[in-house]
Order: structure tokens, then sequence, then C-alpha cells
């Protein structure tokens, strides 16, 4: 305890002696503006490197090729980081142009794809343009290398519109800008019209107890087990398992599907919006709605649909609700969640309890008076139900654990993962992702300060809204170990657990009646907590981590790959195990300086990666825990991290895809690989089984895109190629045709 | 004081009755995706702990640049930067071999017993280092 003061002591006096506090009479809000910086841009000393038209040419490409990441003001979403303003200065001002130039062409776009070298260069001078550069007759060459902070301030030039016609967030770091609506081709809409032959309506009943060849929400049942009974594949005949169909997906954005299943048919969402139904033994197309946008998000995808009666639930990238027709596709009801204006999405669908559409919210990481929730729709009408905001205002509960922020620079909290719920207890879990920007010496906070009700999994009642309780797993997370994934409801006897694990890669086990510990385990090598107590789960960060500063970099085990990411794990009933996906990578994260205003905020840390020591450069493990004991049974590490969610079946099976494009099956029991095969390329989403006309069928979608899951082994594991193109969803039988 | 230090010399041999070796895998130390133009390649590396003496060897290809030295440091923890232990010559090149010894004190016998003594090859563009990998002999890693 006295240790925990006398860092709690050092913090205070650190941040009284290099924090600007702007604390007004109310006595409330001390403002972090930097530590040991300038809020003042410095004026440009070098000549100018770049041209108008060099400048001009890169605003376009880069409305193109990367505002859908990074948002077509610069100010960065979630892994995508801020290209303008004083986050950016902050992590690039000492480095020269020559990096940037060389950064942004090597590693830009994610997933594979190139540009011409001109277009780079425009890029990158649109970019510096951006942050005040000023132009000349001297273009910007692969080869110039002046320090961005001897051309550049962080503020744009105010007669230099960054976007052309795109909308931005008010107060983003290139205020000036024409706010106009995206230019985005318009949505095809119904452009397939069809109608499925036979549909019966979901009922309640249905989703508490879905027939066997159904797969009828995100992760299958409201316990979200990922688990199909069926037992028509098994450890005996997976050996003959071959491809039934496939069917090509939207390219462009982040691919990590989970189709929807009933009936016999196939409801897939693709990406830019768009909703498809197949017939499930087939292939054949119904339907074809684009709901729209018609925009890649390359960070985002559309994860899971949601169905109920005859009408199927699809989450828009741009923060819409919409409900359409099962039989035809057509649109039924569209209402907004929140604005997409000011940066929110959705890249998780919804759940459905008792005719309510639950739905978490995406995009939160910027300062605004605007703050993440959850909130439920009347499935018929659309109508709000409630909301839950998982950020607490001054005056809330939790309102005391933000170090007296103003109310406007409380972000974080998203629930980018679909919840789960348990009818037993009638409560829905969801997992709420950790404040933002990630680092308290960042956003203003002190290692001690919780940042309620971030990095928690809340229990709500899903008729009200009302918070039941609430366990948070890492008070101050720091690190961006994300709690934001799968809650997994399991009996054990008479105890009722749910299970979830982070990218701490701490397996927790809580009671789902009231949110106490139950155990933990942790699954992986971890550097990052001196103590983890098993009886509170209260974690204690390593002294280097309390003590951070803005520019240091920090070691982490983990890194923001995690541990477990949103590859969710599965229960398998039969032998009381839950298999989990996971990985072994780590990185140094330093903190970025963030100005205190309305639109800054975002993530605001840089990132390097390296092998997790210890793993032998094994990125990718599998393995099953027991569930009575969180006792390992058996693991399973490769070089290629595992990209899709785990399967397991009646027959025995655990399917699960990886990077380097095989789609494995294993035997539950051992973790024995059954059957293998390679795909197009990267095999990523969330496998699925199901019958048609009596059949059963395993499905899994290949994908590219995504934020740290990809990035990680893009930079440590180089080795590993796969194409660049590649969508698809591929379905898998035995037997004759 | 002499006897204090035959006493130590006398623990440690009974802590290390015989010599100990631990194999690792040398990877690239942290990075960003555009680092990996200056800093790339893998390695192996055999620490074997013999008294006071590690005696170090392995291999390293793929290097962007000429290899300069080879360093054993000591962190906190693996995956955390630490101090330097010793240093010796590498074989040069952007592939080659390396074989050099480094005499630990008490504690940092206690350090390698632990997992926290880490080889890090050093070359012309990466001098805070290219490639480092941790000496654990914990079972089944490394």
């Amino acid at each position: 305890m006295a240790r925990g003061l006398s860092r709690q002591a050092a913090w205070t006096a650190a941040a009284l002696a290099g924090v600007l506090v702007a604390a007004g009479s109310t006595g409330r809000a001390p403002v972090v503006a930097a530590q040991g910086a300038s809020t003042q841009p410095a004026a440009p000393t070098a000549p100018p490197i770049i041209t108008a038209a060099q400048a001009a040419a890169g605003r376009d490409a880069y409305q193109a090729r990367c505002a859908a990441c990074h948002l077509p003001d610069l100010g960065g979403r979630n892994e995508a980081s801020p290209l303008a303003g004083a986050s950016f200065m902050s992590a690039w001002r000492t480095r020269s142009t020559k990096e940037l130039y060389d950064y942004i062409r090597t590693s830009m776009p994610p997933g594979g794809a190139t540009l011409g070298a001109d277009e780079y260069l425009a890029i990158t001078a649109f970019i510096l343009r951006s942050n005040g550069a000023g132009t000349g007759s001297s273009a910007l060459a692969d080869a110039t290398a002046v320090p961005i902070g001897s051309i550049a301030t962080g503020s744009a030039p105010a007669a230099t519109p960054t976007t052309t016609s795109a909308a931005r967030p008010a107060g983003g770091p290139a205020a000036g800008a024409q706010p106009a609506r995206p230019t985005t081709p318009p949505s095809r809409g119904l452009y397939v019209a069809g109608e499925v032959p036979r549909l019966s309506p979901v009922t309640d009943e249905m989703l508490r107890t879905p027939p066997d060849g159904d797969w009828l929400m995100a992760r299958r049942t409201y316990q979200a087990w990922s688990h199909s009974p069926l037992a028509e594949i098994t450890t005996s005949n997976v050996g003959s398992l071959r491809l039934a169909w496939v069917w090509n997906m939207n390219e462009g954005g982040s691919n990590q599907q989970m189709p929807l299943v009933h009936d016999g048919i196939v409801y897939l969402t693709n990406t830019m919006n768009e909703v498809q139904a197949l017939d499930g033994a087939t292939g054949e197309l119904i339907w074809a709605n684009q709901v729209g946008p018609n925009r890649a998000v390359g960070f985002g995808s559309m994860r899971n649909l949601a169905i109920y009666k005859d009408t199927i639930y699809l989450a828009t990238t741009d923060a819409h609700l919409v409900a359409l027709d099962a039989r035809t596709g057509r649109k039924v009801w569209d209402t907004t969640i929140a604005d997409a204006s000011k940066g929110f999405s959705n890249t998780s669908g919804p759940i459905v309890v008792k005719g309510k559409v639950i739905q978490g919210l995406q995009g939160c990481d910027r300062y605004r008076e605007e703050r993440c929730f959850i909130s439920a729709y009347d499935a018929d009408t659309g109508a709000l139900a409630w909301k839950f905001h998982t950020v607490a205002h001054t005056g809330e509960p939790g309102g005391d654990t933000w170090n007296n922020l103003p109310d406007m620079m409380r972000q974080g909290g998203e629930t980018w993962i679909a919840g789960s719920y348990d009818p037993d207890v009638d409560l829905t879990f969801w997992g709420v992702a950790q404040a933002k920007p990630w680092m308290p010496v960042s956003r203003g906070t002190r290692p001690f300060d919780a940042a309620q009700h971030t990095a928690s999994t809340v229990a709500l009642n899903p008729a009200t809204g009302q918070l039941v309780w609430r366990f948070q797993h890492l008070p101050a997370e720091t690190l961006d170990l994300d709690e934001v994934f799968e809650r997994v409801s399991v009996d054990i006897g008479a105890q009722k657990a749910l299970f979830t694990i982070g990218k701490s890669g701490i397996l927790w086990k809580l009671d789902r009646k009231t949110g106490a510990l139950i155990d933990l385990a942790e699954t992986i090598f971890q550097n990052v907590y001196s103590d983890i107590d098993r009886k509170t789960g209260r974690v204690t960060y390593r002294a280097d981590i309390l003590e951070q500063k803005i520019d240091q970099w920090i070691p982490s085990c983990p890194s923001t790959e995690g541990g477990h990411n949103w590859q969710a794990m599965t229960y398998h009933p039969g032998t009381q195990a839950l298999v989990i996906p996971l990985s072994q990578s780590c990185m140094e994260i330093a903190a970025r300086k963030v100005e205190q205003k309305a639109g800054e905020g975002g993530t605001a840390a840089g990132r390097r990666f390296f092998e997790m020591p210890g793993s032998n450069g094994n990125i990718g493990k599998l393995a099953a825990y027991d569930v009575r004991t969180l006792r390992e049974l058996w693991s399973v590490e490769q070089r290629a991290p595992f990209l899709t969610a785990a399967l397991s079946t009646g027959g025995g099976l655990v399917f699960i895809g990886d990077l380097d494009r095989y789609f494995r099956a294993f035997d539950v029991k051992t973790g024995k690989t059954l059957w293998q095969t390679r795909l197009g390329t990267s095999v990523q989403g969330f496998p699925v089984s199901f019958t048609a006309n009596g059949r059963q069928y395993i499905a899994v979608t290949t994908g590219l895109g995504g934020g740290s899951p990809r990035q990680v082994p893009r930079t440590i594991a180089p080795e590993i190629n796969h194409p660049s193109s590649g969508h698809a969803l591929y379905v898998f039988e035995v037997g004759p045709r | 004081m002499p006897f204090t230090v035959l006493a130590l010399g006398l623990a440690l041999a009974v802590a290390q009755p015989s010599p100990t070796t631990v194999r690792a895998r040398l990877s690239p130390v942290p990075i960003d995706i555009a680092m990996a133009e200056a800093i790339a390649g893998l390695g192996t590396v055999t620490a074997t702990l013999t008294s006071m003496t590690l005696a170090v060897e392995g291999t390293y290809r793929g290097l962007r640049s000429p290899a300069t030295s080879v360093r054993v440091l000591e962190s906190a923890a693996p995956g955390l930067r630490g101090t330097l232990v010793g240093e010796f010559a590498s074989g040069g090149g952007t592939s080659g071999a390396f074989k050099g010894t480094v005499t630990l004190t008490r504690d940092q016998v206690a350090a390698f017993v632990k997992g926290r003594l880490y080889v890090q090859v050093q070359s012309e563009k990466a001098p805070d280092g290219n490639l480092w990998g941790w000496l654990m002999p914990a079972k089944g890693r490394q």
C-alpha cells in the first residue's frame, strides 16, 4: 500500500510540475496539455519542399485511398493514427520527411496493396501541407529528407482545405475546411430482387434454443458458445471434407464476417454495407441489397447480423441500424444510432432480446460532447427504447474516476463486439473498451483513475438498459489491452459462470448473477503486471508503466494484437473446454501529446512490435482450458496468427483459420490436426456450421484488413505472404454431392 | 572476505553442478514497418553457463547491414530493455556466426537462471540493436 501511495504522490508531483493545469474557479477540470512541450506551433524554418500541385494531387489520392480509415480530416480513428495536428506532430516532429514517405510507402494501404511512387509522394506532400508545410517550386522526391518539425507546425493553412467534399468532425485538426457529405457513389440498393422460398419466423423461443441447423445470431447462441451441435461431420470423416461452393465477396475494407443461417438460407454481410441471401446448399444468390453507404472502411468490418421474426438487422458503418425483410431484402426501417459525421460507426451488429434490438457503438475516441453508448430499439419499428452510456460523466456513478476531466474529454468505452445474453438471469453482457486516448499521460488521467466504465464487463437489464453490475477488469487501462471481446455463459453445476478474455491474455471467470470474480488464469506470457491477485482480480502495473511520460517508449508483452482479440473462443460442452485463439507478440508503445480541445483525442500512441520472448517466433496459439479449473488441457502453437474465431461442433471438432491461408480442423479433445486446406487468401472471420437440405456444412470467410491482428504480423512476420484480394465465403461438406 | 568469496563460490558450485545450456531464437528488436528497411534478419544463439562463465555462440542471416558486435544484457523481465553485461565482436557481414564468452557476477548468474539475460546482435544500421533473443530455460520456451 505504501508503495502505491508513493507512486500516487510522485505522479501528482509530476503533474503539477510538468503539466499545464487549467483548473477554473469551479475547482474542476485540470486539463493536461503536454509534458515538457509548448502547445504553440513553432514557425517553419526550412524552405518549402513540396509544390501546390503535388499537395492537390495528394489530397485527391488521400481521400480515395486513405480517408476511409484515417478520416477525411486526417483526424484518425482507433488504430489509424491522426495525420494532422498535435498528435501527428508529437509523433513525427523530429523524424524526417523521408521517414514519413518510407513509412507510408512500405506500410500503406494495409492488406498488401501498393500505390505508385508518385501517388505515395503526393499523399506525403498532402499530409505535410495539411500540417502547415509551405509550397514552392521544389517537389517532394523520394530522397527528400528534412526534419518535419522544420517545415510543418501541425496547423493547416487557413485557406487550404484538406478535404474536397468530405464531411469531418467539427473542431478537428483541419478546422477551416468546407464540411460536406462524403463523395461516394450512390449505393446500389436492392440490386438483385428475389424471394426466400420458405422462411419460418424466428421466435423468442428459437433464439433461446436455436434449431440445430441454424446459426441465428452472433456466436450462434445467447450464451455465445460459437458451438454447433451438428455431428454429421466427425473426427472420423472430417478427412474427406471438401469444398461444396464458394462465393466471392466485395473487395476493399476489412472482411471479418460471421454468416447468419436460418432455414438453410445464408445471410451474408459484405463490406460497403451490403447484405446477400444465398441458398446454403448451392450458393445461389436469392437477393442482394447494398444499403450503403458505398464506402469501404479499412479498419472496420460488419461482423454479424441479427434476425427476429422475418426481419434481418444490419448495423452500418455510418452508425445506422437497418431492418430488412428476410424474405425479399427490402428495407423495412432505418434508424440513426449516432452521427457518423462526428466519427461514430459500427463494426459489429446487434443481438435481439425479447423484441429489442441491442446494439453497440464504435468511433468514440475524439473529444466531443457526445459519448459512447449501448442502445436498444423496438424490433418492429426501430424506435429507441433505451441508452446506456459506457463512460461516466461528472455526477454520475463512477464519474469521480476521471481525474475531474471535463466531460467532453472522457472518451473511449466503445462496444465494438456484439454482447451476449443469459435468459436465466435475464441480463445482457457487454464488453466495454478502454478509455481514449490509450495512455493516461495522454488523456490526462493518473494511473489510479479507473475511468469507469471502460475496460469492463457491464451487465444490463435488457428491458430497460439499467446497469445491474459491472466488473472492471483493468482499472486505468493504459496500453490498449482491450477487454471488449466475447462474454460466454457456462453453467458448471450450480455455478453460473461468465467467461471473457481480452488482450491482456487473462481469462476471467465471473459470477454472471453478481459480477463477482470466481477465478482467473494467465494464458500467455505477460510482463505488464507485476502482480495479479487471483482472488480479487486486481492487477498492479509495472512501475515504469505507472511513471510513463509523453514520447517514452514502454515495453509491453503482449502487444495490442493481444493476447486475445476479436477472434472469439468457443465452448465445447462435451469436454467442458473453452478453446481460445491467442496471439504471442510484444511491443513498445509511446504516448503522444494530445491537445485538450474538441475534435482532438484519438488513440495517441506510437507502437513498435517484436516477437514474444520464449515463443520461438510462434505468434499463433490455440489452447483449450477446463472451465472448472482453468487448467490448460492442450495447446497448438504456430508461426502464423489465427485470424478466425474458433468453431466447435458436436462432431468433436474445432475449426479455425489463419493468416497463412490455412483452414484446419482439430480434435477438440487433443488438439491434433485432423484436416486442413489452403484458401485463396488469409482466412479471417467467424466460421459457422449449419444444415441445408438436411446436410451439414462448415462455412468460413477469407478476408483482408483490420487493426493490430493484421498490423503486427505484417511487421514481425513479413515472410507470410497472401494475395491482396480474395474476400470470399467458402462452404465445405462431406460425402457425395 | 576471502571466506565469503569462498563460500559464494561453493554455493554457486552447488547451484551449478553442471553446465546449463539454453538455446534461443534471435529476431528483430522492436520495429515499425518502415524500420524494417534497416532492421531485419533472424538468428539462433546457444548459451552455456559453466560456473561463472557464459559461453555464447550463434548465427545470424538477413541483416540489412553488416553486424558489428554481440552484446549480452540483463533485463528486469523478458521483453524489457536491459543493461550491458558483456560484449564481443561479431563475425561481420549480413550473415555470419559469432562466438564469445562473458564472465557473470553472482547476480547475473541468478538472472540467467530466471531467463532475464538476452543476447543482442548490433549492426551498422542498427547500432542500438538489430536482433535479440532472451535466454529462457523455462519448459517449452525458445
